[in-house]
């Protein structure tokens, strides 16, 4: 062949690569209102920037008439680019070429970007939208997908690893999703399970469609799998950039410093009428966030999930970090088994890559019944208490209002190592709420008091004066200051400016056994 | 003159009369209900009394609590500002009763002026025209029917007692006549316990005129020229006016000294306002006359120079009116737009919340007079108004593009208003040739939305600042992480000129700009058409963006959601998608989801209590057929089906408090 042949051929070759499934199966993924693995990553990364490895791979088996069906690629498209200049390694199954199942070679080349991203320290995005195993190379399929696993475990907490699913992802396939950071799913279009809705109606006779068992809308606020259900494929993809902006690419580096347009002693006079003159009516925590950070941008993360506990990012002066707050708008704000769990996951991911932790506390305690106690609310509510606790990052609290009883402890309190803690003159840190404390503390005496009802209610006047305040521990040092509302922001931004150098570390270990 | 005053109201009025009381070295008496403790005006005052419970009868109501206040803190008057007690007989007259001045006319005026029958014979008296109709107060259909025929039709129906628009109802043919009556006599007894009507000819399309008068005690009165109040919605004013273009120097005139004969007949003293409707042929009728200062006195005062309060006080403490006649002189004009946390597009249904950003506004020729501060809660139990902004100019158009300009930077967040609606009024070319009539927002608004497409320039103007700060917002978080980007370089050059499809409103734009982001020149193409475009330094959290385009200053409002741009400008309000070419070019097989929306449910669409339940379960009900009656802040409003069906279950109870979105009403669709 001549020289200029063999350019014609390789062109040729990348030509039919990149139709993936061919014209016919492109088209009718266009039909279905979806896109193609090329087009999901061409809007992912910065334009042009994308380059392709593995392009001519092709899988290896030759039974039940897979010889005849081969396809350039194999049906996943992997390689490199970059997000806003910074590098990401990508992989995207192509749903056009067999149902974007799963084979071992496709499973390779997974890996394969999976091991440079480990080894350059570069975030990795999985854009998902595959039928499953392939199910003619069977086990082999399966070691396949052992092998992402592995590597999904190996990555986590090296570099941010971020799923988005657009398609079916269904057995086996959803655990390396499941493994990684983040996970987002594209409503009413994509769906997640161990076992489809036919398996469920034959062991179980129970009739259920697919976006009931496994949709982003169920996913997103009961199970707590995916952190952000998107509206459309666009917006799922906006999501995964922007959550980018605020991660540093992997566990040796620091997170992303924007320049910040929003004065850092900026003062806030709404916040000083937030807290409701009646201390058992509901705010919006979320307000006290959206005022504080930088140009009322919160990046919120499973908004739907628990939402008693917000968690999300934002930045403060220009500086990337994770917010934890108690809402008092739902449930009163309290912790219970799921928001546990969700606060708990969220500050090990920012101790992974060194994102400060701000706090927001208004908590009433953790939620009582036996469907908690059954459920193991004391093994899970030990889960972000774990977290807290075993964090090495920067760690700012905030006590709004209710600070009680073991909740009080769990939220960054300064005996879990927390580095500032900031009360509001509203705050209430005890024990115990009040009336709750005099019938502990006054309970038999009242039984003899002529007047039992308005003894305990004097009591327990005399105990909210007495201690439902934050000087009591302003007095022990457990706050380091009373702040005026207003100036939330401005002490937040000081105090992480001091935090800036902060180095702690835990005793050397294996890991740690977090109460799973 | 008084030493210290009472003040018996709150919000806004409270606050415009302390500032009179400042300058007149008169210590002022705040009164509050328990959700008002950390309201603007209680801190404004000298000293505050707080006054009872949250709801109005058991606070701004309790006259008995506000005159022991009153008389406890040393008092020698009480200004009821408006709404509440302001025309309250009873109350004028048990303050006077405790040795306190009521500044205000007498009791017996307010009486025998609050009764529309007896009022309009007062009219007749001193030679006023009035609406054809009949003056007795009637109760009973037949009666009414009988005389409605005599009348002719369409005929309005008045309530008797009350005003404010409650109660009142149009017929436009006697079929209707039996329904409009109950709801009218429904609503009058509920609010004031008095079901009498009266019935008057309904004057298609008027115009709403008033004369501001002011009397003092010793017979002398002076008119100090004509309001026009014509844009109303429900019977509520949202954009008044001084002078008025359907009024000259002669009608003026006419209509000021029919206004005094009236205040003379009725033996009046105080601030008073006589209202008129004007039909197209510029007859004018007497209406009401309101015993009080109106909401919309400060256009009087651009116009007139004149301090109203101040003559209040003076004429209220006995002294003589410092002007005459001859003194008073109308210069230039003035518009002022009021400010309500309501919702134009659902009805103007009241919304509550927490004011998380407020920006007072400053300018030459513009006036705030504001209730609200950043902070302040708006609760269900008082009246919506929040603010008025009043501009001044030498014309009408200078003071109306002045107006607009103020509305376009005034900042409101946190809960819902009708600051972009009342701005597009004013960019209204109906309103801009002063075509106006009762009937004006009907007519060319649709759920808070002008009828008509906004000029093609302001929408370019719109697509502008979106697409600046989404350009400049990207751009930042990328030049930010350059010294972190890799060195991998990228398979094309960047382009000069950065390339945009947005679409908004329902149109399509291709943008291209060009500029660096360190320098604040801008070069813009929207659909071709060129543009500079001058920047300030970005401050993205204040949300509210200034920019020079092709030399002219303007303000935007932007909220970012998400990739999308939420952009207010001269009363329009659109959501603009920004897209890159290639995103664009991909956005078609991306077929937006519709929501899923709750149809077989009935959600309350504004937090309240609920007053009446019209159906039981297993009614069949259609869509659009009120089903649920809440009250909030005052209105009762119906709440209408979503769907034809059968009510399976009610979950709402009579006398219950509801949030927003509370499931109301399920229902099982056929």
């Amino acid at each position: 062949m001549k020289t200029d042949d063999q350019l014609e051929h390789l062109r040729k070759l990348r030509e039919e690569a990149l139709l993936g499934g061919g014209r016919k199966r492109i088209d009718k993924q266009h039909e279905k209102g979806l896109l193609t693995a090329r087009e999901r990553i061409d809007l992912l990364l910065d334009k042009g920037s994308f380059e392709e490895f593995d392009m001519f791979k092709t899988h290896r088996c030759r039974d039940f008439g897979m010889d005849k069906q081969v396809f350039l690629g194999d049906g996943v498209v992997t390689g490199h680019g970059t997000i806003d200049g910074r590098i990401v390694y990508v992989f995207a199954q192509d749903f056009t070429v067999l149902g974007g199942s799963l084979s071992e070679t496709y499973a390779e080349k997974i890996c394969k970007i999976m091991d440079l991203a480990m080894k350059n320290g570069a975030p990795v995005v999985g854009l998902n939208d595959s039928g499953g195993a392939r199910i003619q190379e069977g086990i082999e399929s399966l070691a396949g997908y052992s092998e992402i696993f592995q590597r999904n475990v190996m990555a986590s907490g090296v570099v941010p690893q971020i799923s988005a699913i657009f398609g079916p992802c269904a057995g086996g396939a959803v655990y390396s999703p499941a493994l990684t950071d983040f996970v987002i799913m594209v409503q009413k279009k994509s769906y997640m399970f161990l076992t489809g809705p036919k398996v469920v109606k034959s062991l179980t006779h129970e009739d259920v469609s697919e976006e009931t068992l496994g949709g982003a809308a169920m996913h997103a606020s009961r199970s707590g799998v995916v952190d952000h259900p998107a509206g459309s494929e666009a917006d799922a993809i906006a999501y995964v950039r922007r959550l980018l902006s605020f991660l540093p690419q992997n566990n040796m580096e620091n997170p992303p410093l924007v320049p910040c347009t929003d004065p850092p002693d900026r003062e806030i006079a709404a916040l000083n009428q937030i807290i409701p003159e009646n201390r058992n009516a509901a705010y919006d925590m979320k307000d006290i966030i959206l005022q504080t950070v930088d140009n009322n941008d919160f990046f919120e993360v499973k908004e739907n999930f628990a939402p008693n506990l917000l968690v999300g990012f934002a930045r403060y002066n220009g500086m990337s970090v994770g917010i934890v707050a108690n809402q008092p708008a739902y449930l009163s704000g309290v912790l219970d088994i799921d928001s546990s769990i969700k606060g708990a996951r969220f500050v090990r991911f920012c101790d992974c890559f060194n994102i400060p932790v701000v706090t927001f506390v208004d908590v009433p305690g953790f939620l009582p019944g036996t469907a908690q106690e059954f459920g193991g609310v004391i093994r899970n509510g030990a889960k972000i208490l774990y977290a807290f606790a075993e964090a090495t990052i920067p760690k700012v609290t905030v006590i709004t209002r209710k600070a009680y009883g073991g909740a009080y402890c769990v939220m960054s309190s300064k005996h879990l190592r927390g580095d500032f803690n900031y009360a509001w003159p509203t705050a209430e840190i005890a024990v115990m709420g009040a009336r709750g404390a005099a019938g502990v503390l006054y309970g038999k005496e009242a039984q003899k008091a002529p007047d039992p009802s308005a003894f305990l209610a004097e009591k327990v006047k005399e105990y909210r004066d007495a201690v439902a305040n934050p000087y009591v521990a302003a007095e022990r040092g457990y706050i380091d200051d009373i702040i005026e509302p207003s100036k939330t922001r401005a002490r937040i931004i000081k105090s992480l400016g001091l935090l800036q150098n902060k180095r702690d570390t835990n005793p050397m270990k294996k890991h740690g056994n977090i109460p799973l | 003159m008084f030493e210290k005053i009472l003040i018996a109201n709150r919000g806004e009025i409270a606050i415009r009369i302390i500032g009179t009381c400042r300058k007149l070295n008169i210590k002022t008496v705040a009164v509050y209900s328990d959700i008002d403790a950390r309201s603007l005006h209680v801190r404004e005052a000298d000293e505050a009394v707080h006054i009872g419970p949250s709801p109005s009868p058991s606070s701004y109501l309790a006259y008995e609590k506000i005159i022991k206040a009153a008389v406890e803190q040393g008092c020698q008057a009480i200004h009821p500002g408006y709404g509440f007690l302001s025309e309250n007989s009873k109350f004028a007259a048990a303050v006077v009763k405790a040795g306190l001045t009521f500044i205000g006319p007498s009791s017996e005026v307010i009486a025998s002026l609050g009764d529309k029958i007896s009022a309009k014979n007062i009219a007749m008296k001193a030679g006023v025209p009035v609406v054809i109709g009949h003056n007795l107060p009637i109760v009973d259909l037949e009666e009414i029917r009988a005389l409605a025929a005599i009348i002719g039709y369409p005929i309005l129906l008045k309530p008797a007692a009350g005003g404010g628009g409650r109660g009142m109802r149009m017929v436009a043919s006697p079929h209707e006549l039996e329904s409009a009556l109950q709801s009218a006599q429904e609503e009058t007894r509920k609010a004031f316990g008095d079901n009498r009507i009266f019935l008057e000819r309904f004057v298609s399309n008027p115009r709403h005129i008033e004369i501001q008068i002011i009397a003092d005690q010793y017979g002398n009165v002076v008119s100090l020229g004509e309001r026009e109040c014509s844009i109303q919605r429900r019977y509520q004013k949202v954009i008044e006016e001084s002078p008025s273009l359907a009024v000259d120097a002669e009608l003026r005139s006419r209509m000021g000294e029919m206004a005094c004969a009236l205040a003379r007949e009725a033996g009046y003293s105080n601030a008073g306002t006589v209202e008129f409707i004007m039909d197209s042929h510029r007859n004018f009728f007497f209406m009401e006359m309101n015993t009080r200062l109106q909401v919309e006195h400060p256009v009087t005062e651009m116009v007139t120079s004149l301090d109203l309060v101040e003559l209040q006080l003076r004429v209220a403490a006995g002294e003589r009116l410092p002007i005459s006649q001859e003194d008073v002189s109308i210069k230039g004009w003035s518009i002022e737009a009021r400010i309500c946390a309501e919702d134009s597009a659902r009805n103007f249904l009241p919304s509550t919340g927490l004011l998380t950003r407020y920006s007072n506004l400053r300018g030459s020729n513009i006036r705030l007079d504001s209730g609200v501060e950043a902070g302040s809660f708006i609760s269900v139990y008082y009246d919506s108004l929040l603010s008025k902004v009043i501009s001044w100019g030498e014309t009408r158009e200078i003071a109306r593009t002045t107006l607009i300009n103020a509305l376009n930077r005034y900042h409101v967040e946190g809960v819902t208003t009708n600051l972009n609606f009342a701005n597009s009024i004013l960019n209204h070319p109906a309103f801009i040739k002063g075509e106006l009539s009762t009937g004006f927002i009907d007519e060319h608004f649709e759920d808070g939305k002008a009828k008509i497409d906004p000029p093609l320039e302001q929408l370019e103007a719109m697509v502008i600042a979106s697409t600046i700060v989404y350009h400049n917002r990207m751009n930042l978080v990328r030049k930010s992480l350059k010294p972190m980007a890799s060195k991998v370089g990228l398979s094309h050059k960047p382009d000069q000129w950065h390339r945009y499809i947005v679409k908004g409103n329902k149109d399509i734009f291709e943008i291209e700009l060009h500029g660096q982001l360190t320098s604040s020149d801008w070069s813009f193409k929207v659909n071709g058409t060129e543009y500079t475009v001058v920047t300030p330094f970005f401050e993205f959290y204040r949300r509210r963006l200034k920019l020079s385009i092709n030399g002219l200053d303007q303000y935007f409002i932007l909220q970012s959601r998400q990739n999308f741009i939420w952009t207010a400008y001269c009363g329009n309000s659109h959501i603009f998608e920004i897209y890159s070419p290639r995103e664009w070019e991909l956005a078609k097989y991306m077929p937006k989801e519709k929501k899923d929306a709750n149809e077989n449910v009935l959600l309350s669409p504004l937090p309240g209590m609920v007053v009446s339940i019209l159906v039981k379960k297993g009614d069949r009900v259609y869509q659009g057929q009120d089903l649920v009656v809440i009250e909030s802040m005052k209105m009762e409003c119906g709440v209408s089906s979503p769907c034809d069906g059968v009510v399976e279950k009610v979950t709402a109870t009579v006398g219950k408090a509801v949030e927003s979105d509370e499931v109301l009403i399920t229902f099982t669709k056929d």
